[in-house]
């Protein structure tokens, strides 16, 4: 069933929303954007071809989390669950649902589950905003999703002149918007219009066929050295990736806490040992663990990509290195391995 | 076991019962806890095998992982020996007797003892990583398990005589019947009636026969890659050879995402691998 929201009713509709939920919307943040609390005073940014700078797995897995607070002497603790009440993430865009789907397979599964992650996926809803005008450094449709993919979301929002027409995609999402007036059918013409050329709209950026098996063959070649030869190694392709969710738990002495805090496989001590052994000493070794671990062994874990071509990693790199080029490199890397070899 | 009410990240209260060093250069001291809370203890117990490591957790130190170095039989409390090595260590090694500390776990696979029941078993250890080996081999001795199995060899080396470990049981192996002990220090020291020499040339002595048997080795990891060609010279197939390997772990549980080998997780997957597993990872060691 599809639903339509009018545009100037957007901020009274989320207004009423917060009386019941917590509502988290994309908001203007310098030069970017960012998912923050709505409030009466924000300044949405909905209408930004790019994703938020700040990756909204946040939301579910804080940059920085407080897990228990102890006392040393009494050698007692509490444990420390901050959930958020019911809410609602507006406007999140498809590429970030789908990327929680991929996380819930790491944090969520049979044998253990973690109660953080958990407790913040249960209590929340998803409104896409699918990308009618997807920008030159997104490729969700190469690595198999697309710029209104459904996976996560319970409902996705395509934008119109006036309105967004909204497709309710589970029972939270039905629920939501049940009372909307429903969409006439010029209205979903439009929208089929605007999501197919939206896709049409975007290049494969490299060949994903047998790309895992070219990157498992040069595991021990030069070609890591060479497309890592100019990273700086500063990890900001990790922290904003939203498929990224390595971690660090160390105990905050003056506070008596002990907090997770996001880590990188970009960083030398990630991996460095007690004993002084590091199996990752340099910058090569470690950009082949975030791309192997994104190209390679999550399809070992899931048979999918662990990346959902969000561009950030792209649009961010302070050298200009596009994970892109660096995957076209792969093949013919490889070819030329095996024509010399 | 997905269970909502409970948080595999909260240390288990537990308490030092017993406190000792192992070697005479006190670089190693072994620690005996037992469980605040019955039903922490009984849910242990429910799960663990030997092989298994935990989280040991101090609260403004951290946490970091360690074998488990008893056999359930032994009784209700966990063994573990530490070596000093970093900060962490070196404040575990000021706790006494009496001294409550914080444990997550059993974490990790442990040993395949089902696949080995009704098989000899040859146990390789050098170093402190030979904890999880005597573990290993307090398990098999006890009357209720060592009709599973057949054969059994221990073979344990140490640099010297003052750092081999658990001397007082070891030295009761010689009696029984049930088993085969071969020691071994690198030089020659008076008093010392076992072998001398390094542990890969004390298993090409001894010898142990590959029929119907499966090899474990745990040690330095200089040791492992000269004792593992010669398991497969003498005839162990890779399938048969088994280690334990250690990783910088922070969550245990598969999580944090620190720890891999190729798509394998150490402390999730492992610790305890098959040379043949081992052989079908990528070089990331």
């Amino acid at each position: 069933m599809m639903y339509i929201l009018v545009k100037k009713n957007l901020d009274q509709k989320l207004s009423e929303w917060s009386a019941k939920y917590e509502v988290v919307a994309p908001q203007k943040v310098e030069a970017y954007s960012q998912f923050l609390p709505f409030t009466e005073s924000s300044e949405l940014a909905l209408n930004e071809p790019h994703n938020t700078r700040y990756p909204p797995k946040s939301l579910f897995l804080p940059q920085s989390e407080v897990m228990l607070k102890y006392n040393k002497r009494l050698n007692k603790f509490d444990e420390i669950r901050i959930l958020p009440e019911k809410r609602i993430i507006f406007g999140i865009r498809p590429c970030d649902a789908s990327a929680l789907t991929l996380l819930d397979t790491v944090f969520d599964t049979e044998e253990y589950q973690d109660p953080y992650w958990a407790g913040r996926r249960e209590n929340t809803i998803l409104v896409g905003l699918g990308c009618s005008e997807p920008p030159s450094t997104c490729f969700c449709t190469t690595v198999g999703y697309g710029p209104f993919n459904h996976d996560g979301l319970d409902a996705i929002m395509t934008e119109l002149d006036d309105v967004f027409v909204i497709e309710a995609l589970s029972a939270k999402g039905e629920k939501l918007f049940s009372d909307f007036p429903a969409a006439t059918n010029e209205h979903e013409l439009s929208v089929l219009r605007i999501q197919s050329n939206a896709k049409q709209g975007m290049n494969q950026a490299f060949e994903t066929e047998g790309l895992k098996q070219t990157l498992d063959h040069l595991f021990e070649s030069d070609y890591w050295s060479e497309i890592a030869e100019s990273c700086l190694g500063c990890g900001v392709c990790t922290y904003l990736c939203p498929t990224c969710f390595c971690f660090d738990i160390v105990d905050e002495v003056q506070r008596n806490e002990r907090v997770r805090n996001w880590d990188t496989c970009m960083f030398r001590i990630y991996s460095q040992e007690a004993s002084g052994h590091n199996p990752r000493p340099t910058i090569s070794e470690r950009t082949r663990q975030r791309l192997m671990h994104k190209y390679s062994y999550w399809l070992d874990h899931i048979e999918k990509i662990g990346c959902t071509g969000c561009g950030r990693c792209v649009r961010y790199c302070p050298v200009g290195l596009d994970i892109r080029a660096m995957l076209r490199t792969a093949s013919n890397f490889e070819s030329e391995v095996v024509n010399v070899g | 076991m997905s269970d909502n009410g409970h948080n595999p990240y909260n240390p288990i209260p537990m308490h030092i019962v017993r406190a000792y060093y192992e070697s005479n250069d006190r670089s190693l001291k072994t620690f005996e806890l037992v469980f605040d809370h019955q039903k922490d203890c009984d849910q242990f117990f429910s799960n663990y095998d030997p092989g298994q490591f935990c989280q040991l957790s101090i609260f403004g130190k951290g946490e970091a992982p360690f074998g488990i170095a008893s056999a359930a039989w032994e009784g209700e409390f966990v063994r573990f020996t530490v070596q000093k090595m970093g900060s962490f260590t070196k404040y575990i090694h000021t706790l006494q007797a009496g001294d409550p500390i914080g444990m997550r776990g059993p974490l990790g696979n442990g040993f395949p003892l089902e696949d080995w029941k009704g098989k000899n078993i040859v146990i390789i250890g050098g170093g402190c990583a030979f904890s999880t080996l005597y573990a290993l081999t307090k398990h098999v001795h006890h009357s209720k398990h060592r009709p599973d199995y057949e054969e059994l060899i221990v073979i344990y080396g140490a640099r010297t005589s003052g750092l081999c470990m658990y001397k007082h049981d070891i030295e009761t192996w010689y009696q029984r019947s049930d088993m085969e002990i071969h020691q071994a220090i690198d030089v020659p020291e008076e008093d010392w009636s076992h072998h001398v020499g390094y542990v890969p040339d004390v298993v090409k002595d001894v010898a142990p026969s590959p029929q119907n048997a499966v090899a474990v080795v745990c040690g330095p990891p200089i040791m492992t890659k000269y004792t593992l060609p010669v398991l497969v010279n003498l005839g162990f197939a890779p399938e048969d050879i088994f280690t334990s390997l250690e990783k910088r772990m922070k969550c245990g549980i598969g999580k944090c995402g620190r720890c891999n080998i190729g798509s394998k997780y150490i402390c999730k997957d492992g610790p305890v691998f098959s040379l043949a597993e081992l052989n079908a990872l990528p070089a990331d060691i």
